[in-house]
């Protein structure tokens, strides 16, 4: 049956058209795809590897940045703790200071007030030692030595300070 | 006289008789080539080789162009064409529908057929396989097209792939062993001397058969899908009636669209088969 023997002019041709095919396919497609596609996937993993590093390099950034945020808020939070306390430091300072002002103060004015009330007693007790002399002379009609005198004012004035 | 006269008359009737019998001998081999319009000549009509340009024969080879030839021609022509138009410009990517979709296909060959077979030695053989796998694939599927003719329905073509599959194998195994390490696996190693008597023909008819069973497996495949079809077709003309035609067609288009299926399957097997054998010519151990 000639269906199942294989011709062999159609084996020689298939032979030398595939083969004919073959050169021109591999100069024309094959080495310009498998090129293609060799260079594409070499690419392909050097831009994932600089990626990877490129996020590793970030990555140590980002957690050298922190380290110093971290440090700026110690050192700010160190510098407002010490300022809070410095002011209040001071705060107690000024309030002591105002303290013993008003302190000096309300002394000097006690002292002032206690001489003033020392010299206006005796003030008044000069003057009342005058007038009840007068006083006095008038109503008796004559006037006490000197000696008399001195005891009635001393009598009196002992009578006024036992008031006092 | 009239002696001469008598051989002449001998001579041109014996001229004439050899001259009939020439002419009956051509009729006889016309009908048993057509076998009428119907049934088997029909079938074999449409599937065997039809001669296009007859050429002399050349140390026994017959350089017959025929239909398969001529369809081999064009598979070759439109690969080259597609092939050499997409990927005119050079780039790192594709650029256009076809480049992509060809792409495609050369990357599935190499990344799921030559790569897991041949691993990074495969680089050599791609260009072989991968012309393999495109060639049987468009002269599968032209095949298919209506007026046009299966050259891998041709054993003769099949056979030829096959020894270049063959021519390969034995080429890769020299390339990689040299002549005495490639002969070297025929004889298995660890068997006593005398055992080669039995092994070596056997390990060399194991590679002939391998190579054989490509053949007829491609072929077969091919022709089987269009017996079928033809066959079914024939039913509509055996009953000559249009309420039996529906039948035989619907079942054809879908035989056909099996033949599409077939066309991608059997150009893979070729491809994997072939990549396979070179594998294995290519380890050390057998």
């Amino acid at each position: 049956m000639e269906l199942m023997t294989p011709n062999s002019g159609a084996i020689f041709w298939t032979i030398l058209t595939f083969l004919t095919l073959l050169l021109i396919l591999r100069k024309l497609a094959w080495k310009p795809i498998l090129g293609m596609v060799d260079e594409r996937e070499g690419q392909i993993k050097a831009s994932l590897e600089q990626a990877e590093k490129v996020s590793q390099e970030a990555k140590k950034t980002l957690s050298e940045q922190a380290q110093i945020l971290e440090a700026a808020r110690r050192e700010s939070q160190e510098i407002l703790a010490k300022a809070r306390q410095s002011a209040e430091i001071s705060k107690t300072e000024i309030i002591q200071k105002a303290q013993t002002e008003a302190e000096q103060l309300i002394q000097r004015a006690t002292r002032e007030i206690q001489l003033s009330r020392d010299k206006a007693v005796a003030e008044l007790r000069d003057l009342a030692v005058e007038l009840s002399m007068t006083a006095t002379g008038k109503l008796i009609g004559k006037s006490l030595d000197k000696k008399d005198h001195e005891k009635l004012v001393k009598e009196s004035l002992q009578k006024i300070g036992n008031v006092n | 006289m009239t002696q001469e006269v008598v051989e002449k008359i001998i001579d041109q009737g014996s001229h004439a008789a050899a001259e009939l019998g020439e002419r009956g001998a051509a009729a006889v081999q016309h009908a048993a080539e057509y076998g009428g319009e119907t049934g088997v000549g029909f079938m074999m009509h449409h599937i065997m080789a039809q001669p296009v340009i007859k050429l002399p024969t050349i140390l026994g080879i017959d350089l017959t162009i025929t239909n398969h030839t001529v369809m081999m021609w064009i598979v070759s022509l439109i690969l080259i064409l597609a092939f050499g138009l997409s990927f005119r410009r050079k780039g790192l990517v594709p650029k256009g529908r076809m480049a992509n979709a060809l792409e495609a296909l050369v990357l599935y060959i190499r990344d799921d057929v030559i790569m897991p077979n041949l691993g990074p030695k495969g680089k050599a053989y791609a260009p072989y396989l991968l012309t393999a796998f495109f060639f049987i694939l468009l002269c599968n599927l032209l095949g298919l097209v209506p007026f046009a003719a299966t050259a891998t329905g041709n054993i003769g073509v099949t056979a030829g792939l096959a020894i270049l599959t063959l021519l390969t194998v034995v080429l890769a195994g020299i390339r990689a062993h040299g002549v005495g390490g490639f002969l070297r696996q025929f004889m298995p190693h660890g068997i006593p001397w005398w055992l080669g008597f039995v092994m070596v023909p056997v390990e060399v008819m194991s590679l002939i058969t391998k190579h054989f069973a490509l053949t007829i497996r491609l072929f077969a495949n091919m022709i089987a899908g269009h017996l079928t079809i033809l066959s079914l077709m024939s039913i509509i003309f055996i009953f000559k009636s249009y309420f039996i035609a529906p039948f035989p067609l619907a079942i054809m288009v879908f035989s056909s669209i099996l033949e599409i299926l077939i066309a991608f399957i059997q150009a893979y097997v070729f491809t994997i088969l072939s990549s396979v054998f070179i594998a294995g010519s290519l380890s050390s151990e057998h």
